[in-house]
């Protein structure tokens, strides 16, 4: 009866598994981009200027007050964003009256150059954001049948996190085996090794990424359960908002916010302010909330102060009112978006996300690697089903990788002028990525998995040159401004691109395989994706 | 952060000492069968005072996340190294505690 069960718990695993585990690839690769987002977005726009050292907190309020009080005057909130870990530029933000036909207006958010106190115009560009929205926001497709792909494979994945449990047959016994040998018993031990060690992160990561979108997928249930009163109230009691008052319509000049600062400071020691909110701007109602880093997961009420911008005195806050299931509901929000850590952290974060898709990509080698020895031996080679596993495996677990290298080559190639070009950005990531997936279909498995991993070390190690030839945010200016977080994104291109390099080498030396005119073929390849960007870009010139 | 990685890669050692197979891999001689008894007890112990340290630093919620983590990475590195390089595992997990008993009387 046990056998009997983990038999079928096998068998669901497998197939589960195999069926959603290129979205998953695709999923896990895209979120775990997202614990970045804020570097890669940096990355994206080279206009902004590096890193500004010797700077104070207090000399920064100031710049970004002067220049709200110039361009959103008539704005009532103000945010002011001060460089951190992750974003070394100040950014201002505010959110612009509605037009006609909106429900809120736009939030505009712009980077201020310290030097000159001026905005920056940068180019147009989706950055880190529109990078790891696709992971829960899948591109092309509409929001609402998006949410339900996404939530579809990830209930899968939990099924298949919890099946892998059970028949995994010696988790502690079996912790630490790693048998480094070629074919089946080799890749079993790498997707066991890959699947044990992050199992907290894997299970909590799914778990949470259901949770997101409750209220779409339980609809029903909420829908039935309650009047539409009880359930905003519902939604208050999980996401309380912050009180503050708004603007009385009588205009009052406000002290300096670097003055209010000085207040705050004395709160709370040490100096780690993120960011600043100002409600009722230059009004007699003025109010600034000094928001620190976040110290606790769910929910610590002295990570922000709020002043009374008029008279510069604390102002008693209310500590938001979050039931249990509020804070159990916030703190897997905030476990799996990990905006709490800090920069060691968020490199943990990284890691253990780029092992949850290293497992699922072992998973799906897996698969074939078991079928291999039968679909081999039959007659007419190896069955349709088989093949294409065979190939959407190479196109995905190396092609994906591909795929977002273009999207960092198209920011800095497509030019600045270009209508829409935030969507070819994507476009020409998307593009990429469906080459790939075909060009497996033309070429012996063994060649094409050799080929691609070739084309993503060349990708990778190439990607940091073609920013030295066209920015002059490369990797040798950022050295010598000692703007370390530029410079580790280029460090990481070429690191990743080792790996591939690495990779492609240990696959060329596994498959005994004669020589292949490699180089040519990896031309070849280039040359066909860069072709069919500019005929793309023709035709949109022509239209 | 270094300091907790560093602790949960001993304890990871330590039980992976504690059984047969492993030891023989890292071990070259022989171990008196009463040591070995002591390594799972001594393994936990350290990965109590793991946690403490890093609750003590992050505080509760964050504390037991970013022990998670450090876990997985030790994890990571202790099978990579028992794999490729198992005999140097000792050294490793020697020098790992010395830095970090130098970094936690310093600091």
């Amino acid at each position: 009866m046990k056998d009997n069960f983990r038999q079928s718990m096998k068998w669901f695993h497998t197939w589960v598994g195999l069926i959603v585990g290129w979205i998953l690839f695709f999923m896990f690769l895209t979120g775990t981009l997202g614990y970045f987002y804020q570097e890669i977005t940096r990355w994206m726009e080279p206009e902004r200027p590096f890193i500004e050292h010797n700077i104070s907190n207090e000399q920064l309020l100031d710049i970004a007050q002067v220049y709200l009080s110039k361009h959103a005057q008539d704005i009532e909130q103000w945010d002011i964003m001060l460089p951190n870990a992750r974003d070394q530029n100040l950014r201002v933000g505010w959110r612009k009256p509605a037009e006609p036909g909106e429900k809120r207006g736009k939030y505009q958010k712009t980077v201020i150059d310290v030097n000159t106190g001026d905005s920056i115009e940068s180019r147009a560009t989706g950055g880190g954001r529109l990078l790891y929205r696709m992971h829960y926001r899948l591109h092309y497709l509409s929001t609402k049948i998006s949410y339900w792909i996404v939530g579809f494979c990830s209930m899968l994945m939990l099924l298949a996190v919890i099946t892998g449990v059970v028949i995994h047959k010696k988790i502690f016994t079996d912790f630490f085996t790693f048998r480094a040998k070629k074919g089946l018993l080799g890749w079993l031990d790498i997707h066991n090794v890959l699947s044990v060690i992050a199992l907290p992160f894997h299970f909590m990561i799914t778990y949470s990424g259901l949770l997101f979108f409750l209220f779409t997928y339980m609809a029903l249930s909420s829908n039935l359960q309650m009047s539409d009163e009880e359930y905003s109230e519902m939604r208050k009691e999980i996401f309380p908002r912050t009180i503050h008052l708004d603007s009385a319509k009588q205009p009052r000049d406000m002290l300096e916010i670097s003055n209010l600062y000085q207040q705050v400071k004395k709160t709370w020691g040490a100096d780690q302010l993120s960011y600043v909110e100002v409600f009722a701007a230059n009004d007699i109602n003025a109010q600034a909330r000094f928001v620190r880093h976040e110290t606790d997961i769910t929910y610590n009420p002295a990570d922000a102060v709020m002043v009374n911008a008029i008279t510069g005195k604390l102002i008693l806050q209310i500590p938001k009112a979050y039931t249990v299931t509020g804070m159990i509901h916030n703190g897997f929000f905030s476990l799996h978006e990990g905006q709490f850590a800090g920069p060691i952290a968020r490199w943990i974060y990284f890691f253990t996300g780029l092992i949850g898709a290293a497992m699922i990509a072992s998973g799906l080698i897996l698969w074939t690697t078991k079928r291999k020895p039968k679909q081999v031996k039959q007659l007419n080679g190896p069955d349709f089903g088989y093949r294409l596993v065979e190939q959407l495996n190479i196109g995905t677990i190396v092609g994906l990788p591909i795929a977002i290298a273009m999207y960092f080559y198209a920011n800095r190639l497509l030019p600045l002028d270009m209508v829409n070009r935030v969507n070819w950005e994507v476009n020409v990531m998307f593009i990429s990525w469906a080459i790939l997936l075909l060009y497996p279909a033309f070429r012996p498995a063994a060649k094409a998995w050799r080929e691609q991993l070739q084309l993503a070390a060349l990708v990778y190690m190439t990607l940091p040159l073609i920013n030295i030839l066209t920015t002059d945010k490369h990797i040798i200016n950022s050295v010598l401004q000692q703007d370390w977080a530029l410079f580790t994104f280029d460090l990481t291109l070429l690191v990743i691109g080792v790996c591939f390099a690495f990779s492609a080498y240990k696959y060329k030396a596994l498959t005994l395989n004669k020589k292949v005119t490699k180089r040519r073929v990896k031309q070849r390849e280039v040359t066909t994706d860069e072709g069919l960007f500019t005929v793309r870009q023709m035709n949109k010139e022509n239209a | 952060m270094f300091v907790l990685t560093s602790l949960s890669f001993s304890a990871m050692v330590l039980f992976c000492l504690a059984m047969d197979k492993h030891r023989k891999q890292v071990l070259a001689q022989k171990t008196p069968t009463i040591m070995v008894r002591f390594f799972r007890p001594t393994a936990w112990l350290i990965l109590l005072f793991t946690t403490y340290l890093s609750v003590g630093q992050f505080g509760w919620s964050i504390g037991i996340a970013v022990l998670f983590g450090a876990l997985t990475i030790a994890s990571l590195l202790l099978i990579l190294l028992l794999t490729y390089r198992a005999k140097i595992v000792p050294q490793v997990a020697v020098a790992l505690s010395l830095l970090v008993s130098l970094s936690l009387f310093s600091g």
